[in-house]
């Protein structure tokens, strides 16, 4: 072993110069930090209204100060004259880092195998090399929530900053265990059980649900009354929610079953958040009524029955948020979360308006996730997590410009980027000379 | 255990009962089982001769498996069993337009070690026209015996199998001595279903079957035209006999249909299709919704076997209440989708196409439930009957010998205690091929409104429609005429204000059910209503149905009658 | 009496079915509104005369009498969007069961009832190119529809003036199909280059046979034979012919640069490509010698073939002069394909009328229809559709579309529920969820999973 390892060394050390002499093209660019400021833009703050002229001022990842007429001798100067400062843009639901190419099962880290897992953190599994990040935040998504899906409890989800070389420097403060609501509903119309089975099946899948949750009680009292238990992970895992230290995400969609959901969650006394939520329109008032708060998307999608108006899905949000109900917004997309902003738009257009649209995808999802006092707008204190547009970022003819993560600048750069500049004008074209 | 029958095994079965009849002769018969004889005598019955031709106090003689003689007066034959036909109502035989009762799956072959699924043999890929459906073919099966008592006599039996399983075949349900076979080779069955024989098999949807159908049609024209050029020419290539191209012949000769069994109107369009690219003559089989293709029927002559299965009104008891105005739609829907369905068979009535009746996908418990549903929701008692019998036997091309009660046909009859779609008709009687089955009978409540009272219509009633026009209504007034009743009824006059009525026509009454129809004239159209529905405590309480355009509540009252006098 | 009324209007409902059955041309004037010409720039404050299905006259101040008269005042109207690769509106998809199966014809099995023939409507799609699945190398006859919603005859959907074209496919789905499924080339994309040349060398040699058949007939006193009827061959006969168009299912640029280089030796011009992620790559060769390409707007990474792409794919493209389309090949893109053009702005900063020939012109061409849809020029067919904004702002909302001049949709005037057949028999009307309509939008296995609705009708 020894010997090897020698050996190695020297082929090292003799190969050496060889490397040192290599030539690269080019510069990489890396994400830096630093002191900034960005100068006469239109601030959008979410919270705060507009800044028109105004400026934001970054220091070792938080904003220093923000508003008009801001001076720092010391900062790197980014000029902003007749661009949008907005906070970054939050997917709560995405599989982004947890997948590179999805069909090739050697990939897809988000499914583990199981019915009760809610012992699977997704954090573990965040790829900070995916392709696919870099893709992502160049648009002005900052944030992303990764879900794990797959059984009943299919893992622990978390909240990551799209900038980091492990997924400690990436995590963003929030996990949430997630809940696949069971369904009594026809699911497409390759289901061919009767009605009367999809009744019996849905109620046998209840009844596990709380016998699960009946233990993770019992774990719960135990441990609290300091008995020693057997390892367990899985209620391990599932005492924290009901503790409430953790929150559950509950994947739900049909109306009926939502009811079934919000009379479940008050029925354990549990805190959640809905997500999914594709038939929320229909039972607004009653989500409303229950004070829980939903993660909805995409609206990109079809409506949820043959009978529904065509626009069932694009006016989800904005019947939801009108009946009082706070809603965020979510891809649950994994290599195109680059798409948040277009939801929103869709959200907007159809009923939910700019502002509130906008405020789903940032400050309602940092407030649902607990973490408002450091994402979701731009204020002064907060982490420096936002990016300049040319104009409004749902808008498919805006160019972002320039991304700050947690204070670090973002190269503008991608695999995308980098296959356009090599290929706008291929050398050699048609012809070799 | 998974029980197959190997069609070696069946076939020497089959054998077996042509020896049967052989080997009895000179034989006493030691079980006892054999009929003392063949001539039968129904006395003083009412018989209806064909649908819309009844006769009073008649009697049928059958000697011979044959319908001797129909009529009054007759003398009865001295070797003459007879059957009192008194308060019994008799019909002709029903024919089943297409089943599959008592026919066999052949086994798929064994997959040789070289199989290219992309270009298999033609029997492994479901084509296997030239098989025979009569060497697939049960007899014995005991679902026959549920099929005549509900009436059947006759049925066009269809070959299992892939989308060309082979020839199909008429057969009676007649007595067991003999092997029953009317007719073979009668039809190409044909169907948009691949062989199941597995996935990733050529060909496996409904593109490659219809491709493969295009193809297999032209070879089969061009392998004729072939065989003919080199039966009456020397020096030409020897024509290669393939049975799949000659099972077609007598298709492209038109000697014989296709039978293209169809699940919807849209594959009743691509049969349509495909006969109208290559010309043979068509039939479909199966279908429910067939006026969602009227246009492609009447464009096409087609003949059409409908099933009689009809959906479960999952409406009925939903309660509505409590939900939204939303959901109450969605629910209404599927109401409105099931009655349309009801009226299917009647829209195909009145666009003037002569349909027959298929078991197809059907169940035997359910035939008169479900074609008195029909009956109520637009379709007239004759022409159920004639799907039921001439139509079916016209489309078999049997109608020499079927489909009618007259003298020199095969004796088919059904004998029942009441008009044949009245709610308390129970089948006491079916005679297939000459053959009596009798049919315990269980004594029902009849002609009574449930205080043991007979119902009388004779008087004046008010009764209310309701359409999405709005609501309406008018008088009937009904008068005893002999046992029947006569009537008229009015409304508002659609060319005009006030008033105006019609004749009330086909007043049926049977047990607490009644049904009628009445014709509506304006602006030079004509439109037949027909009204069903059944009579408690003097209401009337049902539905009317205007062919097309769906069927609406019907409500009457009779004016107690010391007011009418 | 209201029951009579009922029955008339009845009558009168009956006779409307039955003229609706001959594809109904419509006439209507849509005034003063902001034209999107596509081909002739943006003309403002102008209307649009269409008369019996065809666009008469652009201009200002049109006027005419008994004809339906639209307010166009603050709207966009933009030619009907086309979808150059759709799975709408078919029963079946694939017929995955042979690497060649030119015999197929999806115009057998149209569904004129699918919803989402009426959700692209909504979002102002008029015509839509119903293709074959990507199963085979050489898949089936593809079938261009016009969105005449409302009939219950999948004939009336056809447009039967447009060309015939053929669906082809490359890389991993015939490969793992026949290949890794069931044993039988292709297994490579060297593979599915042999398979797609030896249908056409057959192809040649069934056409000489017919050819000296028919030669043969002409003599005096000949009885030739004729040859077997293979309706396979003879449609590849017709694609060496030029009689219908290839639009090939690829991704990566050496399956693309195989086929031009294969159809070159055929000489056959008549190609468009599809999905085409990597076609940026090839882009020259595919200005020169193709028909162009029809991409996604920003699909990658749902399988390996695609993971080296770029969303500037049709910018890059449409810079090296590729007539270039966005296609949807899902029931969900293609209710928004005037935002997957947009996106074409952010990834590659496209102008607007280029962004706009992306969905209308450009697959017209594609289609081998640009001489009557595509633009709003006189003499056109009245495909329109009228946008409360501009239709590349992520804001604009369809309000109206026309096909030949009839309005199919109306956003004020449709009731929610738009199913044609409702069945009878459930009662539990089935819940699309996105998990579903994800996966298949990713048809990663498109074999066993088609797109749209059509993935519901085939188990796994």
């Amino acid at each position: 072993m020894k010997d090897m390892k020698k050996l190695l060394y020297s082929l090292i050390l003799a190969l050496l110069p060889i490397l040192v002499q290599a030539q690269f093209d080019g510069e990489f660019v890396k994400p830096r930090t630093g002191k900034f400021l960005l100068q006469n833009a239109t601030v959008v703050t979410v919270t705060k209204g507009n800044i028109e002229n105004g400026s934001v001022l970054i220091e070792n990842g938080k904003i220093l100060a923000v508003g008009k007429n801001i001076q720092a001798n010391d900062a790197e100067v980014i000029d902003c004259s007749g661009q949008f400062i907005y906070p970054g843009m939050m997917d709560a639901g995405s599989r982004l880092g947890l997948v590179e190419v999805n069909s090739l099962p050697e990939t897809q880290d988000y499914a583990e195998i199981g019915q009760v897992t809610p012992n699977m953190q997704a954090l573990v599994a965040v790829n900070p090399n995916s392709v696919a990040i870099p893709v992502t935040r160049v648009s002005g998504v900052t944030t992303t929530l990764a879900v794990p899906s797959g059984g009943l409890f299919p893992g622990t989800a978390a909240l990551i900053n799209l900038n980091g070389y492990t997924p400690d420097q990436m995590y963003a403060g929030f996990k949430g265990v997630v809940l696949n609501f069971p369904s009594s509903a026809r699911r497409s119309t390759w289901d061919r059980r009767s009605d009367e089975d999809i009744k019996k099946e849905a109620e046998a899948a209840q009844k596990t649900l709380n016998e699960i949750w009946g233990r993770a009680e019992t774990y719960h009292q135990l441990q609290k009354a300091k008995a020693e238990l057997q390892y367990y992970p899985e209620m391990e895992q599932l005492s924290k929610v009901v503790a409430g230290e953790l929150p559950l995400l509950v994947e739900v969609n049909a109306a009926t079953d939502i009811l079934s959901a919000i009379e479940w969650i008050q029925s354990k006394n549990a805190k959640a958040i809905l997500m999914g939520v594709a038939e929320g329109w229909r039972v607004a008032d009653k989500i409303a009524a229950a004070g829980l708060p939903v993660i909805v998307g995409p609206m990109l999608s079809i409506p949820t029955r043959q009978s529904d108006r065509y626009d069932a899905a694009y006016t989800n949000p904005g019947k939801m948020a009108k009946a009082g109900v706070k809603v965020v917004i979510r891809s649950n997309d994994a290599e195109n979360t680059r798409n948040l902003p277009f939801n929103a738009g869709f959200a907007a257009a159809y009923g939910m308006g700019k502002e509130e649209a906008l405020k789903a995808i940032t400050i309602n999802a940092a407030e649902v996730f607990g973490v408002a006092d450091k994402m979701g707008s731009i204020e002064v204190g907060k982490d420096a997590t936002l990016f300049v547009s040319t104009g409004d970022p749902f808008e498919t003819k805006s160019q972002i410009l320039h991304v700050f993560i947690d204070g670090y600048r973002v190269p503008m750069s991608s695999r995308h980027i980098k296959l356009y500049q090599e290929f706008l004008e291929r050398s050699p074209g048609l012809e070799k000379n | 255990m998974n029980i197959r029958f190997k069609p070696k095994v069946f076939s020497s079965l089959f054998y077996l009962v042509f020896c049967i009849t052989s080997i009895s002769f000179g034989q006493s018969d030691p079980t006892g089982e054999r009929r003392v004889t063949g001539t039968f005598a129904i006395t003083n019955a009412t018989v209806t001769i064909a649908p819309g031709k009844t006769q009073q106090g008649a009697t049928i003689i059958i000697k011979n498996g044959l319908i001797e003689a129909i009529g009054s007066n007759l003398r009865i034959p001295i070797d003459a069993q007879t059957i009192k036909g008194d308060s019994l109502f008799v019909y002709p035989g029903f024919i089943d337009g297409a089943t599959s009762i008592g026919v066999l799956r052949p086994n798929d072959p064994e997959r040789p070690a070289n199989f290219d699924p992309s270009n298999p043999p033609d029997e492994f890929a479901g084509i296997t026209p030239w098989r025979s459906v009569l060497d697939h073919y049960d007899i014995k099966n005991s679902q026959i015996n549920d099929w005549r008592k509900v009436g059947f006599t006759v049925a066009q039996i269809v070959p299992e199998g892939g989308m060309l399983p082979g020839k199909s075949a008429i057969v009676t349900y007649g007595g067991k001595e003999s092997n029953n076979i009317l007719a073979k080779n009668t039809a190409l069955a044909a169907r948009f279903r691949s062989t199941g024989g597995g996935r990733g098999m050529y060909p496996g949807t409904q593109l490659g079957i219809m491709a493969k159908f295009r193809d297999l049609y032209k070879n089969a024209e061009l392998s004729s035209q072939h065989m003919r050029l080199f039966a009456s020419n020397s020096g030409l290539s020897r024509p290669e006999i393939n049975k799949t191209l000659e099972a077609f012949f007598p298709v492209l000769d038109k000697s014989i249909p296709v039978l293209y069994e169809v699940s919807n109107d849209l594959e009743l369009r691509r049969a349509v299709m495909l006969q109208k690219e290559n010309g043979f003559r068509l039939v479909v089989a199966g279908i429910t919704d067939m006026d969602f293709a009227l246009d492609a029927i009447k464009s096409s002559n087609a003949q059409v076997l409908v099933s009689f299965r009809l959906p479960n009104d999952k409406t009925a008891n939903s309660n509505t209440e409590g939900l939204s105005d939303e959901m109450k739609a969605r629910t209404q829907k599927v109401k409105d989708a099931y009655i349309q369905i009801l009226g299917e068979a009647g829209k195909l009535e009145a666009a003037g196409i002569p349909f027959g009746f298929t078991s197809l996908g059907g169940r035997s418990n359910e035939m008169y439930k479900n074609i008195r549903l029909m009956i109520a929701n637009g379709l007239s008692e004759n022409a159920a009957l004639a799907a039921l019998t001439i139509n079916n036997a016209n489309i078999l091309g049997i109608q020499k010998f079927a489909g009618t009660l007259e003298k020199g046909k095969l004796a088919n009859m059904v004998i029942s205690t009441a008009p044949l779609f009245a709610e308390e008709a129970q089948i006491k009687y079916v005679v297939a091929d000459g053959y009596v089955f009798e049919y315990e009978v269980n004594n029902k409540k009849s002609n009574n409104n449930g205080n043991g009272k007979a119902v009388d219509l004779s008087g004046i009633w008010d009764y209310t429609s309701d359409t999405p026009a709005g609501s309406s209504g008018g008088t009937m007034e009904i008068k005893r005429d002999g046992t029947s009743y006569k009537g008229t009824i009015s409304y508002d006059n659609p060319s005009g204000s006030g008033k105006a009525s019609s004749p009330m026509n086909n007043i049926i009454l049977s047990g607490n059910n009644l049904s009628f129809t009445f014709n509506v004239s304006a602006g030079g159209m004509s439109l037949e209503v027909s009204v069903s529905g059944e009579i408690t405590d003097g209401d009337f309480s049902g539905s009317m149905s205007l062919s097309e355009f769906g069927s609406f509540p019907f409500n009457a009252v009779k004016k107690p009658n010391h007011l009418n006098q | 009496m209201k029951m009579i009324k009922y029955i008339l209007s009845a009558f009168l409902i009956l006779g409307c079915f039955v003229t609706i059955a001959q594809t109904q041309k419509g006439s209507v004037l849509i005034k003063n509104a902001t034209v999107l010409t596509v081909t002739n720039g943006t003309l403002e404050n102008t209307d649009v005369l269409v008369e019996n299905g065809i666009i008469k006259r652009i201009g200002k101040n049109l006027n005419a009498s008994n004809i339906q008269c639209i307010d166009g005042t603050g709207k966009y109207l933009m030619p009907g969007i086309i979808d150059a690769h759709s799975h709408v509106a078919l029963d079946a998809v694939n017929e995955a069961t042979a690497p060649i199966t030119s015999e197929v014809k999806m115009g057998d099995v149209v569904n004129p009832y699918d919803i989402g023939i009426y959700r692209a409507l909504a979002g102002g799609v008029t015509i839509s190119h119903a293709m074959h699945g990507s199963a085979n190398a050489i898949g089936g006859q593809n079938i261009t529809l016009k969105h005449r919603y409302g009939t219950s005859n999948p004939e009336d959907l056809h447009m039967k003036d447009a060309p015939r074209t053929i669906k082809f496919a490359l890389g991993e789905n015939p490969t793992r199909v026949h290949g890794r499924g069931n044993g039988i080339q292709p297994r490579t994309r060297m593979g599915v280059d042999a398979v797609i040349r030896n249908g056409f060398n057959e192809a040649i040699q069934y056409k000489k046979a017919w050819a000296d058949y028919e030669n043969a007939q002409k003599q005096k006193g000949a009885k030739p034979v004729p040859p077997k009827y293979d309706s396979r061959l003879a449609t590849l006969a017709d694609v060496l012919d030029g009689k219908i168009i290839i639009h090939c299912h690829s991704y990566r640029a050496d399956e693309i640069y195989a086929l031009i280089n294969t159809c070159r030796e055929f000489g056959i011009k008549n190609i468009v490509f599809s999905h085409v992620n990597e076609g940026f790559k090839v882009a020259p060769e595919l200005a020169e010698y193709t028909m162009g390409a029809s991409v996604f707007a920003d699909w990658w990474a749902y399988k390996f073939e695609v993971y080296y792409s770029t969303a500037y794919n049709a910018a890059i493209l449409m810079e090296n002069g590729v007539i270039t389309s966005i296609n949807s090949d899902s029931g969900e893109l293609i209710r928004h394909l005037y935002h997957e053009a947009g996106k074409a702005q952010r990834y590659g900063q496209l102008d607007d009328d280029q962004t706009l020939a992306l969905i209308t012109i450009n697959p017209a061409k594609q289609l081998g229809i640009a001489d009557k849809v595509g633009s709003i020029e006189e003499g056109k067919q009245a495909d329109l559709v009228l946008f409360d904004g501009h239709p590349l702002s992520v804001y604009a909302i369809p309000q109206m579309t026309f096909v030949d001049g009839v309005k199919y949709f109306d956003i004020n005037e449709d009731p929610d529920d738009m199913r044609l057949k409702v069945s009878a028999s459930e009662a539990l009307e089935p819940i699309f969820l996105r998990e579903h309509e994800h996966r298949c939008m990713h048809g990663v296995d498109f074999f066993f999973t088609n797109f749209g609705r059509n993935l519901f009708n085939h188990t796994h």
